[in-house]
């Protein structure tokens, strides 16, 4: 339903792919976007550009990065034999909030999910075989998502990895069943991580 | 035991509001604790307002219809309110089922992201004038009857019901997509896992339902009927040369696993799940044989009829509280006998009952709803 003329309707459409805006949001965004100063509007063009242009994946662990390796590589003082292995980059940000883990991380991008067609090759699972010789890892920390793909994720993942001697873990369900671990809240995942148990 | 009982008074929906949802438009009503009886012809409204209340209990219509269909034509979204009553605690649900999908549930005001937060919050037992379907028809009938009913006893089978499907869906993807490389064989053997666990985890739930279930349904049919032949079951799995009871328990993970062995080429080659609860058939016999092809049809609707009185009971027991029964047009569809007996035998507790014409002798109504267009026109009293 094209209800608006050229550049509106653009602007509308554009803002309706984004995740989570419907129809009606975008219009509302739109409009609120035409009465504010034309500053903060370009402020707000700006960053888009800025973040699409400087923002690039971590070399080493797939987390987002303005440089060659991203702040959690590079911070000297976290163990470097220790992994925590996420599926996306903000998952980063719900572990670090419990304050628990001083290790390094390493992200997916992704869950296997053969329904969208996403196996093991589409994940950045090469690169966390090829790290764990390179920085002598001798822990894994599986963090993926407690529902079906994340469990089938970390299931892929321990049985990979166990045979060649590391210790690997599960963080425990104290989470909610099916739900995403950025939900879960900070108590119940710091515990988690705390009972992590080894995975067979 | 399924859960511990936690022994309470039975769940009852006071004040009912509504807009938009399916044919009707506002409605604004307070509901008997006792019988409440929703009098109109057909197509004015009575059924929705009975489907109102089931989506409060599971957050989707009883008639497995999909939400897009339950907004009124030429509206957004459709309006349920409900004041209800759970172990002497009353709690107000609100949703917005919108056309969009994304729907709003509010639980005391507190959003509620997952239809299984809701769990416990109101029960139903459902009778409709198809439950001849759950006797006469395919085996997934009688499956989906015993998950919706694990679903309502324990938050637990709901969640290995929906782990099993999420797990079928995408293990059926990886071998349609095809699993020649050893690669994808490293993938489908976690997935097999998987399933395993999932499949197992619903399994039990129903085995150990059947076990309370069926002299529940032998007990109901008696009395219904008034006929003494035995009612048995079998639940019979693939993966297990005799029917499966709740004693085999710790089993069924090795069999799951050992039929996956034995199907792993025919399920490569067929692309397709062949193992697993899905599949399973519960076999309903009255005197030994199978009444969904050796019984008449009223002797098949008098077994549905005790196959919905038994669920209500086991959950009233195992539960704790009576649910909610909602008696969509029963009457229609029985006989004089048949109504009279089911009337005899009507469980205590909140009651909706809706009808186009006159009701059985003995049933009285403590409220009657009119519904005519879509409003209510006349409440008593
Ligand atoms: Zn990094």
């Amino acid at each position: 339903m094209n209800v608006y003329e050229g550049v509106m309707q653009t602007l509308i459409d554009e803002l309706g792919r984004l995740p989570g805006i419907g129809p009606k949001s975008a219009q509302r965004i739109a409009f609120y976007l035409l009465k504010v100063d034309a500053l903060d509007a370009k402020r707000l063009a700006h960053a888009i550009e800025e973040a699409k242009d400087r923002v690039t994946w971590c070399r080493r662990c797939f987390n987002i990065s303005e440089g060659e390796l991203c702040a959690f590589c590079l911070d000297e003082r976290r163990d470097d034999h220790v992994v925590c292995v996420v599926e996306e980059p903000r998952d980063i940000v719900a572990v670090e909030r419990t304050g628990e883990f001083r290790g390094r991380y390493h992200v997916l991008q992704g869950a296997i999910s053969p329904i969208e067609g996403v196996g093991p090759e589409q994940l950045r699972v090469k690169e966390l075989l090829a790290r764990i010789p390179e920085e002598e890892i001798s822990e894994v920390i599986l963090a993926t998502n407690p529902n079906i793909e994340g469990e089938a994720t970390a299931m892929y993942l321990a049985r990979l990895l166990k045979p060649a001697g590391l210790k690997v873990t599960r963080i425990a369900s104290g989470l909610p069943v099916g739900g995403d671990l950025e939900y879960a809240d900070e108590v119940t995942l710091g515990r988690a991580l705390e009972g992590r148990r080894e995975v067979s | 035991m399924l859960v511990t009982a936690d022994a309470g008074p039975a769940t009852s929906v006071g004040h009912l509001w509504l807009a938009n949802f399916r044919g009707l438009g506002e409605i604004d009503v307070e509901l008997s604790s006792g019988l409440t009886v929703v009098q109109g012809a057909n197509g004015q409204g009575k059924t929705s307002l009975l489907e109102a209340v089931g989506w409060v209990a599971r957050a989707r219509s009883f008639r497995n219809v999909t939400d897009a269909l339950l907004v009124r034509s030429g509206a957004t979204e459709a309006i349920v309110r409900a004041e209800v009553t759970t172990s002497g605690r009353q709690q107000l649900f609100e949703a917005e089922i919108r056309v969009s999908g994304r729907n709003r549930i509010l639980c005391n005001r507190q959003p509620v992201t997952r239809a299984r937060d809701l769990h416990g919050l109101l029960r139903v037992t459902v009778f409709a004038p198809d439950d001849l379907t759950l006797v006469k028809g395919g085996p997934a009938e009688r499956r989906d009857f015993l998950d919706e009913l694990l679903a309502m006893l324990a938050a637990r089978y709901d969640a290995a019901r929906s782990d099993f499907e999420r797990v079928l869906k995408q293990r059926n993807a990886l071998l349609r997509a095809g699993v020649r490389e050893e690669e994808a064989r490293f993938t489908l053997d976690v997935f097999d896992e998987q399933l395993v666990r999932a499949g197992a985890e619903l399994t039990r739930g129903r085995l150990r339902l059947l076990e309370r279930l069926v002299p529940a349904v032998a007990n109901a049919y008696e009395t219904l009927a008034l006929d003494l032949r035995p009612i048995t079951a079998e639940y019979v799995s693939e993966s297990s040369p005799v029917p499966l009871a709740a004693a085999d328990a710790d089993t069924i993970e090795d069999q799951l696993r050992e039929s996956l062995v034995r199907r792993r080429r025919a399920e490569i080659d067929r692309g397709l799940t062949l193992v697993g609860p899905h599949r399973d058939e519960l076999h309903l016999m009255i005197d030994g044989l199978d009444a969904r092809y050796q019984a008449s049809q009223g002797e098949q609707r008098t077994l549905a009829l005790a196959l919905r009185l038994a669920g209500h009971v086991v959950v009233r027991e195992l539960a704790g509280a009576a649910p909610v029964l909602l008696l969509d047009d029963v009457f229609s569809e029985l006989d004089a006998q048949r109504a009279a007996a089911l009337v005899r035998n009507l469980p205590t507790g909140q009651t909706l009952l809706t009808t186009a014409g006159a009701l059985p002798r003995d049933v009285v109504a403590e409220r009657t709803l009119v519904v005519r267009d879509g409003r209510i026109e006349a409440v008593s009293p």
